[in-house]
């Protein structure tokens, strides 16, 4: 399946660079994510449930970061396992500088498999967008959040 | 004119309308099916399967799973090297089979490959532990599209064959090339026979019980074929075949997905004998869907050849199956006999066929409901209507123009089959007649005029079927029958036929209590335990009524002799005859009765001479040739233009099966037939993406009939009785699902034939019917 759409997030790119690689921040913003923990450089290991259909499991698994081009974007591989099958999501992030901030774009392929092939595929394209969307709004908090801390001190 | 005894003549059973035997059990929940067996210590499995469709099984580690309470035991493909491979019982020149072990070793082909086996003493538990088995696998690309597995450089299923290719065949009859050349018209079209979900009503499920000190195992499985699974699971296990019995309980549909041996027989023989207590394996939905066999699975190219005038010279095939990561039972069979039935009714004297039969990363497919024989049909169907249309001809015309004629039986096709008997014409023409086809046609313009799309299909089907001669058939195609009459007069009829379904425990009986003039209530019909029947070779392929009813005939015509020479002994006369249940003397007119003739053959106070005690005759029953049906089948549809909906208006089914034993069994046959040839016109498609994952996986995404999706099914009949067997009967298990699809679709495409619309694949989903409505007909 492919995604692809923008965002824009009120941060200039090199905040937004920093915010979509920060541990702490994506383990905030990525919905159903539990645990997300640098385990080298550009690695990190992460847990999240999901939600498909009338299935739910965890994922355990790894995301790395490739063709770091900072500010103007990276490549994300997302790979995880769990009970209900596996996952694999491989996307290009391009930050474009706008007038009010930063236009994150994202192009990319899940793949799916196991059972949550089998009984959400029908869902699964709803059910992306529906996450990424989430993402990047808890995303575009944490921005708000973090300015409006910024400006009060 | 007065006689001195009135004679009546008895109405027999045969022919007779008469309620199943087999219902009372079925509709008060009292039968019996594998699930419902419980025994002492029983013990579930559950099988972990690949989430991949090709993947290296980099590490195994089932030690979580053996920690966790209430699992008695894990086994997985290194434990299991003992066991014989799933059995193909197909054989082509140069087939390629490759290792098919009961579990994966190192390597997986498909989703829902079985990769280990949980023994707990709960099911849940079962269930659960399967998630504690830590796999890690190493994903390879797979390929799930026939055709895409044929082009260079595609994934390769199996590394040791990179071509994909299990086999190629060839066949042909006559002179194709000078056929085409010769023709004024040649009209060509790829057809696809999509892949279909068998989906029986009850799942697979296996019970295996070992004891060990009588070296016995018995299996009980849900199957269509009990002696042959017992032979195959013998030789898998390593056991002498007295040494394992198989059982049938009751079958809840099987359509072909149960005539074969699956990994799961042989591994719950294997955990049995392991554990030393009894193990239950029910299949669930999920995984009837990824591991049960699907049918169909072709990518067909045709080319028919004709003369202006529309009388056909030739037709060409080339036929890609998608046989998936294995063989099963019968896998690379299947296609054959599409190419056997290719000319359909017609006088095609010169054909030729190619099959590549394909390796993909997908579960098997196999016999499915007229297995090779529908595929064969809706390709010549959708050809003749095609060439109808290219020539501006009437369909039904073009067809009554071509049928091999009433009085050219025994037919020999170009195929190399001999029709047995037929008269095509007349079920057509009765099907016309029905729904009074010219006035139809005419109702059909003034709808089309007023923008309504309104559409006429007809197919005019043949079939093979009563499998087979032994010489033609990979496992012996004889049925057996064993009659008992009892000491007390009851009759007990033991089939090797296994029916599951198709209502034998009622024909059988009928024509038993015919032969014997006994009341039907006096007899039973008993099959699906291997200890206790003979051997037999089972129920498929429409062979249960047409090859097992004349061993029962056969055998009761053995017994028949017998009793009329007790008659003989008892009356002490050697004018003697036998009639209505008692043997009468023909001078003296004294009588005897058949449980007095029972009582005396096993009392043996006196025997007749060179007689054995006793009333018991087996006969094994080889057939000289296969039944060929026919028949016709015409649908009105019409499609909402603003939804892309088709509503069947009319369906009409003239089948010609031979003679009729039971004409209500014949109705349920035919309409459970036509539900779900629907389903494949109109709903049902096994989707796989690109990666080999089944993303129709369960009920929710794969759409069969339910009620309200079937029309009123209007069912006759024309009466052609076959020589080849003395019922006369043929067989009518697949001939619904035969008939339908074509004429479905041929009614589709003559209702959207003004948009230009010359052919469409199924199933016929609104979405496709939309979306080409909206694009004006251009796909």
């Amino acid at each position: 399946m492919k995604v692809a759409g923008e965002y824009l997030l009120a941060a200039a790119p090199d905040r937004a660079y920093d915010l979509l690689q920060d541990p702490e921040v994506l383990a905030r913003c990525m919905p159903g994510c539990d645990h997300l923990a640098r385990t080298g450089p550009d690695e990190y290991e992460m847990r999240m449930k999901m939600v498909i259909s009338s299935i739910q499991g965890l994922f355990a698994g790894k995301v790395s970061i490739a063709d770091q081009d900072r500010p103007a974007g990276f490549r994300l591989v997302v790979e995880g396992n769990g009970k209900v099958g596996f996952m694999r999501g491989d996307g290009l992030l391009t930050l474009v500088p706008q007038p009010g901030g930063t236009e994150v774009r994202y192009e990319g392929e899940v793949r799916v498999g196991g059972m949550i092939a089998g009984v959400g595929q029908r869902l699964l394209d709803t059910t992306a967008k529906m996450i990424i969307k989430r993402f990047f709004s808890k995303l575009a908090a944490q921005v708000d959040g973090a300015s409006s801390s910024g400006a009060g001190a | 004119m007065s006689m001195a005894t009135t004679v009546t003549k008895a109405e027999t059973l045969v022919g007779r309308r008469l309620r199943r035997k087999e219902d009372p059990r079925l509709i008060t929940g009292t039968a019996t099916y594998v699930d419902d067996i419980q025994m002492p210590g029983m013990h579930y499995a559950a099988i972990l399967r690949s989430p991949h469709a090709a993947a290296r099984i980099r590490s195994l580690n089932v030690q979580p799973a053996l920690d966790h309470p209430g699992v008695a035991a894990v086994f997985t493909g290194a434990d299991v090297a003992g066991v014989g491979p799933v059995p193909c019982g197909a054989s082509l020149p140069g087939l390629r089979v490759p290792a098919h072990s009961v579990l994966a070793r190192d390597r997986v082909y498909f989703v829902g490959h079985p990769v280990a086996v949980v023994v707990a003493t709960d099911r849940y538990v079962a269930a659960d532990a399967l998630d504690l088995i830590e796999v890690e696998y190493q994903p390879l690309p797979a390929v799930a599209n026939p055709e895409k597995a044929l082009e260079p450089g595609a994934p390769a299923v199996h590394p040791e064959w990179p071509d994909n290719l299990a086999f190629t065949y060839h066949q042909e009859g006559g002179e194709p090339d000078r056929a085409f050349a010769e023709a004024d018209v040649v009209v060509r079209q790829r057809i696809i026979s999509q892949r279909l979900i068998p989906t029986a009503m009850e799942t697979r499920g296996v019970v295996a019980d070992y004891r060990g000190a009588e070296k016995s195992l018995t299996i009980y499985s849900s199957t269509q074929i009990p002696h042959l699974m017992r032979s195959l699971v013998a030789q898998m296990l390593g056991l002498a075949e007295n040494r394992l019995r198989v059982i049938t309980p009751e079958v809840g549909g099987g359509f072909g997905s149960k005539l074969n041996v699956y990994a799961e027989e042989a591994l719950m023989g294997f955990v049995a004998m392991k554990i030393g207590k009894p193990v239950k394996w029910i299949e669930s939905r999920r995984e009837n869907f990824q591991c049960t066999i699907h049918g169909r699975g072709h990518v067909d190219y045709y080319e028919i050849a004709a003369r202006k005038d529309g009388a056909v010279l030739g037709l060409r095939l080339k036929l890609i199956q998608d046989l998936g990561a294995y063989h099963q039972l019968l896998t690379p069979a299947i296609p054959t006999l599409s190419v056997l039935m290719m000319p359909g009714l017609y006088k095609f004297r010169n054909v030729s066929a190619d099959i590549l039969g394909v390796f993909t990363n997908c579960v098997p497919t196999d016999a499915y409901r007229g297995a090779g024989r529908p595929e064969a049909t809706h390709g010549v169907e959708r050809m003749m209507d095609l060439l109808a249309a290219e020539l501006r001809m009437d369909p039904a015309e073009l067809r009554l123009l071509n049928f091999i004629g009433a009085d050219e039986f025994p037919y020999a096709t170009a195929t190399g089959l001999s029709y047995d008997s037929g008269n095509y014409a007349e079920p057509l023409k009765k099907a016309l007649d029905l729904v009074d086809y010219h006035r139809l046609r005419e109702q059909q313009q003034q709808a089309k005029a007023s923008g309504r799309l309104v559409g006429i299909g007809i197919s005019t089907y043949g079939e093979i079927c009563a499998f087979g001669p032994s010489p033609a058939t990979p496992a012996g195609g004889w049925e057996s029958a064993t009659v008992k009459i009892e000491p007390s007069g009851a009759v007990t009829v033991m089939t090797g036929a296994s029916p599951h379904g198709q209502g034998e425990e009622t024909t059988f009986a009928q024509i038993a209590a015919d032969e014997l003039g006994v009341p039907i209530e006096d007899v039973i019909v008993v099959h699906g335990d291997t200890a206790i029947v003979q051997y037999g070779i089972g129920t498929f392929g429409s062979r249960g009524t047409a090859v097992g009813g004349p061993a029962v005939y056969y055998a009761l015509q053995d017994l028949k002799a017998k009793i009329l020479k007790f008659g003989e002994l008892l009356l002490e006369s050697s004018d003697v005859t036998f009639s209505g249940g008692v043997c009468t003397c023909n001078r003296t007119g004294k009588t005897v009765t058949l449980a007095q003739i029972a009582a005396a053959s096993y009392r043996a106070m006196k025997l007749p001479p060179n007689t054995e005690p006793g009333l018991v005759a087996t006969h094994f029953w080889e057939p000289p040739n296969f039944a060929f049906p026919f028949g016709a089948h015409i649908v009105v549809s019409e499609v909402d233009p603003e939804t892309g909906q088709v509503e069947i208006k009319r369906y009409v089914a003239v089948d010609d099966c031979g003679k009729i034993i039971n004409p209500l069994l014949v109705d349920g046959q035919v309409h459970g037939g036509v539900v779900q040839g629907l389903g494949q016109a109109l709903f049902e498609q096994a989707v796989y993406d690109q990666d080999g994952q089944l993303v129709t996986g369960e009920l929710m995404d794969y759409a069969v009939p339910k009620a309200t999706m079937v029309p009123w099914i209007e069912s006759d009949h024309t009466t052609t009785p076959s020589p080849v067997n003395p019922l006369g009967v043929k067989g009518v298990g697949e001939a619904g699902t035969i008939g339908c699809s074509p004429a479905v679709v041929n009614s589709v495409v003559d209702a959207l034939g003004h948009l230009g619309v010359r052919h469409l694949d199924m199933p016929l989903t609104p979405e496709k019917l939309w979306k080409l409505i909206q694009a004006g007909g251009q796909a």
